[in-house]
């Protein structure tokens, strides 16, 4: 085909100025791809963090706007906390699915002779429950009282192994417990953040806080479908007259999150397209360049035979052969700006070869080669349609 | 053998609007050209010489009046059709040769080719019209820069006559040429119409004028002889 001949001819002649046309689309598409790649990297990211808690509905204490003032709490407490019958109710509303009712504090602990002491969270859950909710990395679960398992963050920074020995409480006066199991590493969580916590049994947190009533219940939901009926129940049941309870549903919440992080995520691409847009200026402006410098041939072409639409695609295809050119070079460039910007802002690049953040780069690709083919039409237009008489004139 | 006038030009008018007021360019012009004729046209400047080359290559159409090219009218052609007019019945030749500095002197010469074709072209007709004008072969691989003023003009010719038009059409083949390279493309464009290649020359210089076998002279506006 002579006019795609005649484009790569003509880009090969001004080479200098196509190679800084191109290095702008370069410039855009590792912009847009780049943050496309990053945006979708942090989303997964924290998914993966969330995705062990999508299932729950959370059950705590209503606080704020409530009629009893602060502290009012659950129908007759004076505390923030769920009672026994609350919890019964809860459980009752939520069935077949499983309520697992919490306890939570923190308290000083030391984890040997001669060690400083340390404070951590401290979960108390029934041992039954406690497969529900946790998984284990090594160890068993806990069956006896004092027996406790500790989170892997926990074991990892106090150097606690299956079998180590913990004493709660100032100067151990809660008592001792025996590691038996190290939880697996959980992350940001709504129900229970066990990372740097240890987890206890029901009865021992009763005995050494002296507590009876839960700090939330956490439903566990096994049909994914059924989190709004589940919450709807637990609502209608136990804020019939006032509310006494907040209850969160964790996929309708992670939704949320992701949300957000698609609007930061389209924010910065947006932001990247500034600079696709400022290159296809800059094609624009090369091809009207190109334009004006060749009226005369334009014409000698129009004068012997070409059509107007074969005068338009040839400057098309050199608007092409730019956009093809500098979108796949920016295309590569950012797989290298993903992977960098993913090393140092995600500490990892696990995220960076799974479909979603690939497509980055295809939509990246793409736009740049639509921005040229865009930009390249009104020079290409004002070509074909000059008068052949008044081209063949132009000195 | 189509027998019909290659060109005709019937009470043919052209007028330019210009904000000084209309200029009459060509004013009721009627000739004919026959199938080989050699025809110079020759006027001083601003007698019309341009305004009737550009209407004789369908480039520019009439304010009022018939052109037919070949038996077909011209005046109701759209651009697209006038375009393959051009392509496929008329061949020009330029003043300054107006080759593609992008192509090489093959491509140059069979560009007119792959625009009739739409599809790959064999160059080997190129090749023979190229030795038909006289150009060595070892010439066909360069640029138009590579070139000398009647080399160049050999190619050109050579791409006017690719397609086989039914006429030549030429503004001053030698005006940028020498005396001596100039009377050489005199004596190829003499050989082609002595081969049946209608030719019509737009000259200044009688010289040129020789080699045709009739001549119009133009003023204002008007053919005088």
């Amino acid at each position: 085909m002579i006019f795609w001949e005649i484009a790569k001819r003509n880009i090969r002649l001004h080479l200098l100025r196509s190679t800084l046309a191109m290095l702008g689309i370069v410039i855009g598409v590792v912009a847009i791809a780049s943050m496309g790649i990053l945006g979708n990297s942090m989303v997964l990211a924290v998914s993966d963090s969330l995705r062990t808690v999508g299932d729950s509905v959370i059950v705590t204490p209503h606080v704020g706007g409530n009629p009893h003032g602060f502290g009012g709490g659950i129908a007759g407490s004076s505390s923030l906390t769920i009672t026994e019958q609350n919890y019964l109710q809860i459980k009752r509303v939520s069935a077949p699915n499983v309520a697992i009712p919490v306890l939570q504090t923190s308290d000083r602990m030391k984890l040997g002779v001669g060690q400083d002491d340390i404070v951590a969270a401290i979960y108390g859950l029934n041992p039954d429950d406690v497969p529900d909710l946790l998984k284990l990395e090594t160890g068993d679960y806990s069956r006896g009282n004092s027996g406790c398992l500790v989170g892997s963050k926990f074991a990892e920074d106090n150097n606690v192994k299956v079998g180590s020995r913990i004493s709660v409480g100032t100067e151990g006066d809660k008592g001792t417990l025996r590691v038996t199991g190290i939880i697996e590493e959980r992350g940001m969580a709504f129900d229970i953040s066990t990372d740097s916590a240890i987890v206890v049994t029901k009865e021992w947190f009763d005995s050494a806080y002296n507590r009876t009533d839960y700090d939330k219940v956490v439903v566990k939901v096994k049909n994914l479908d059924d989190l709004p009926t589940v919450k709807t129940a637990i609502e209608k049941q136990m804020n019939k007259r006032d509310t006494i309870v907040d209850v969160m549903d964790t996929r309708k919440t992670m939704e949320t999150i992701f949300a957000a992080f698609g609007q930061i995520t389209t924010f910065v691409t947006a932001i990247g397209g500034i600079s696709m847009i400022v290159a296809g200026v800059s094609i624009l402006n090369i091809m009207m360049m190109s334009v004006t410098e060749r009226i005369k041939e334009i014409g000698i072409m129009r004068s012997i035979g070409a059509q107007k639409k074969e005068v338009m695609w040839m400057f098309l295809y050199e608007a092409l052969i730019l956009g093809i050119a500098g979108s796949l070079i920016g295309g590569v460039l950012s797989l290298v700006g993903g992977y960098a910007i993913s090393s140092m802002m995600l500490q990892t690049t696990k995220y960076l070869f799974v479909p979603s953040s690939l497509v980055n780069i295809v939509y990246g690709v793409t736009f740049g080669i639509v921005v040229c083919l865009i930009c390249g039409i009104y020079p290409a237009w004002r070509a074909a349609n000059l008068n052949p008489i008044d081209a063949l004139r132009h000195e | 053998m189509d027998d019909r006038p290659v060109m005709m030009f019937r009470d043919v008018v052209k007028v330019y609007p210009l904000p000084a007021g209309d200029v009459t360019a060509l004013d009721h012009v009627s000739f004919e050209v026959e199938r080989g004729e050699f025809i110079s046209v020759m006027g001083p400047s601003g007698s019309g010489k341009s305004t009737l080359l550009n209407l004789m290559g369908c480039l520019d159409t009439p304010t009022s009046g018939d052109i037919y090219i070949s038996g077909t009218r011209t005046g109701d052609m759209s651009d697209r059709d006038l375009t393959s007019l051009r392509r496929d019945r008329i061949g020009f030749i330029f003043q300054v040769f107006n080759l593609f500095p992008l192509l090489n002197t093959l491509e140059n010469v069979t560009f007119p080719m792959m625009l009739k074709s739409k599809q790959v072209i064999d160059p080997e007709k190129g090749r023979s019209v190229l030795r038909a004008v006289q150009l060595d072969d070892e010439l066909f691989t360069h640029t138009p820069m590579e070139l000398s003023g009647g080399q160049q003009q050999r190619v050109a010719i050579a791409r006017a006559l690719i397609n086989d038009p039914d006429i030549l059409l030429c503004d001053e083949p030698t005006g940028n040429l020498d005396s001596k390279t100039g009377a050489g493309i005199m004596e190829l464009m003499a050989e082609l119409n002595h081969n049946g290649t209608t030719i019509i020359m737009v000259t200044h210089d009688p010289n040129n004028a020789k080699y045709s076998k009739r001549t119009i002279r133009i003023a204002d506006g008007r053919i005088v002889t």
